[in-house]
């Protein structure tokens, strides 16, 4: 298991002294994510309703922690990296001499949309708690658009600058592309980003080409090597279990085309036969749509977006998008696999650290439940098993997963905060409710 | 109609568990239960979900909490911890799979071993519409409800037949346990709790009941 030993149950890495205040403050900054702010903006306002020095003190203790663990965390990457090579959850082992990990979106595809680039970084906000029922994949994404002015605020404009740059080589710093994308990642860029700062693609541009190639490649030989396996005896389980829930997985726009659930499938099934610590669990399925939404994106025009028909796509356009997807679920799932294996003792943990937290960070929240005898397991085991994709809408957690794949162990340890979060965001409507039954 | 239960305050309380392989149908069945209609575009349960509803059970209003768990092998760990006083089950299996029916020694056991020792079960078998792909047949499937004292009905979540039936009978059939004192809803993990109609009545359970029992003397 990737969890590293040390992970303690979080702690809040800042002492609020006046809650008072702090939740104020909070609300004036309620729209903090409408924009992709900068630190700066965020201090500023803070400066305006906090006493500047506390705001500093505090402000200079969450970056120095901040860097302290980024430290602490390239440094325990760099040894993962290479225990992960050795004890990589896989069958076989896969000859493959380069220790990095692969791969790659042409760039001619990402600068060219860059033009008619425009996305807000909004959470958008449910009135009620949330149940996801978008009715396109990418309605949510598409809405987004629309709603707002075609042209770049001068702020984004240099914010795709930034990241161009970047991405531009020779070397890709990922420090400092993990930075940069914290606050949110612009469209344009992000297919390549989420595939470097996964782990899948190569800093370095000149190896991006051929590392693709090399694991699509290395995707499609699986593929071959196994899938024709799964009606046999000791993988029909498997695959019926995937062969009925692709069908009646979100988004509908996506379900409905049967040449995207194929590709689901065989994604899913070659990594669970190649996982069987684990193997394919309920929630996995989820787990694989962002990457391919934000993956086919790059092929799609604004408008297309509503209807449109995967199928069009040349056939090795497809094949690119399937080995990438394949290859970036798993490195998300190689941080998340002790949630599916037998018993899900990395579930159960999870949602008990959230208790933990929540009982700290909200005892009134805390307590209401307690009193109405609700279990964290209850609400809380789904936002773990499928990463709170039940509960917002997909370019929700498009968004949010820049975040994650920006933060060191964004997939478990930050998660437990997006969680704890969430609980808090909806205090007033949980408080008011009196009837759990 | 149903808004006007929804206001009504119940007698009981009775803890219900859905429960049966993935695939089944058994959300749609508690959906077709709740809102009288098909859902068709339903995900896969994660964990556990929740309905309830009041229904008038022979003049007593009951409200059923009912548990909808996930039917996949690798969440069994976690769903049992929810079987725990539970009043009554659904069983569920899918007549159109017989990989489904015979999945139901285990969650029979699972069930009888984990809720309530008097817990009340209905053997469900869905999908009673696909009569064509029929794997299991209904003789079959009755013999072993009989051999396993379970209540038994084919249901059909798409048309909805049968599926409100199935509900209220397993609740009919804890009441009657409830009157006929085989079952006592005072025990604890009985699954089985007074309603705020009940409370209000009189504030504690062990008057109503005594009350009850007077009202019988005269």
């Amino acid at each position: 298991s990737l969890i590293k030993p040390g992970s303690k149950p979080p702690t809040t890495p800042v002492k609020l002294k006046k809650v008072s205040t702090f939740q104020e403050f909070e609300s004036n900054t309620s729209d903090a994510w409408d924009l992709g702010d900068d630190d700066d903006e965020l201090l500023a306002i803070a400066a305006e309703n906090l006493n500047t020095e506390v705001v500093m003190e505090t402000a200079h203790k969450v970056i120095q922690n901040h860097s302290k663990q980024q430290e602490k965390h390239k440094f325990q990457e760099e040894h993962l990296q290479e225990e992960k090579q050795v004890e990589s959850a896989e069958l076989t082992s896969i000859p493959c001499g380069d220790n990095r990990l692969v791969k790659s979106v042409s760039e001619g595809h990402t600068s060219s949309s860059s033009d008619n680039a425009s996305e807000n970084y909004s959470m958008q906000r449910s009135q009620s708690l949330p149940q996801t029922s978008t009715p396109s994949f990418v309605s949510g994404i598409a809405d987004h658009n629309t709603s707002i002015t075609p042209a770049l605020s001068e702020r984004e404009a240099s914010r795709l600058d930034k990241f161009k740059q970047l991405l531009a080589g020779p070397n890709t710093d990922l420090e400092e592309l993990r930075k940069l994308s914290w606050s949110g990642i612009p469209k344009p860029v992000r297919p390549i980003a989420w595939k470097l700062l996964s782990g899948y693609l190569p800093a370095n541009v000149d190896r991006r080409e051929s590392t693709l190639k090399r694991k699509r490649k290395e995707y499609f030989a699986f593929v071959e090597q196994y899938y024709d396996s799964r009606n046999d005896e000791n993988h029909q389980d498997t695959y019926r279990q995937i062969h009925i829930d692709i069908p009646r997985m979100s988004p509908e726009v996506l379900r409905l085309q049967p040449k995207v659930t194929e590709i689901f499938e065989r994604i899913l099934f070659i990594w669970a036969i190649r996982h069987p610590a684990s193997g394919y669990v309920q929630g996995i399925n989820d787990l694989v749509t962002p990457f391919f939404v934000v993956f086919i994106c790059e092929y799609i025009e604004e408008e297309e977006v509503e209807n449109f028909d995967v199928s069009s796509l040349p056939e090795e356009v497809l094949q690119n998008i399937e080995a990438d997807s394949y290859w970036c679920m798993s490195k998300l799932l190689d941080g998340i696999q002790d949630n599916y294996t037998f018993a899900q003792p990395g579930i159960q943990k999870k949602v008990k650290m959230l208790e933990e937290l929540v009982s700290r960070i909200d005892e009134q929240v805390h307590r209401h439940l307690d009193q109405h005898e609700v279990k964290y397991l209850q609400f809380a085991f789904r936002w773990m098993n499928n990463l709170l994709m039940r509960e917002v809408p997909l370019h929700c957690t498009i968004r949010l997963w820049d975040t994650y794949q920006s933060e060191p162990e964004g997939f478990s340890h930050f998660h437990l905060y997006v969680c704890a979060a969430f609980l808090v965001r909806w205090r007033k409507e949980i408080l008011e409710e009196k009837d759990f039954q | 109609l149903a808004n006007f239960f929804e206001l009504k305050s119940s007698d009981f309380l009775f803890k219900f568990l859905v429960i049966g392989n993935a695939g089944t149908g058994k959300s749609c069945l508690l959906h077709q239960f709740i809102e009288k209609k098909f859902k068709d575009d339903s995900n896969h349960t994660i964990g556990v979900e929740f309905g309830s509803k009041i229904i008038n059970v022979g003049g007593k209003y009951v409200k059923l909490q009912i548990w909808d768990t996930a039917g996949q092998e690798r969440f069994r760990s976690v769903t049992r911890s929810y079987y725990r006083g539970a009043a009554g089950a659904l069983l569920v299996y899918d007549i159109t799979s017989r990989e489904t029916y015979n999945a139901l020694t285990n969650w029979l056991t699972d069930a009888r071993m984990l809720a309530s020792q008097n817990i009340v079960i209905i053997l469900c078998g869905n999908k009673k519409d696909l009569d064509a792909d029929r794997e299991v047949t209904f003789l079959e499937a009755s013999r072993f409800a009989q051999e396993n004292e379970l209540m038994f009905l084919e249901t059909s979540a798409l048309t909805g037949e049968n599926v409100e039936e199935a509900f209220v009978q397993c609740a009919r059939k804890i009441l009657n346990k409830i009157e006929s004192g085989e079952l006592d809803p005072e025990r604890m993990g009985s699954g089985i709790q007074y309603g705020d109609a009940a409370l209000r009545q009189l504030r504690s359970p062990r008057r109503a009941q005594a009350q009850s029992a007077q009202e019988c003397g005269c």
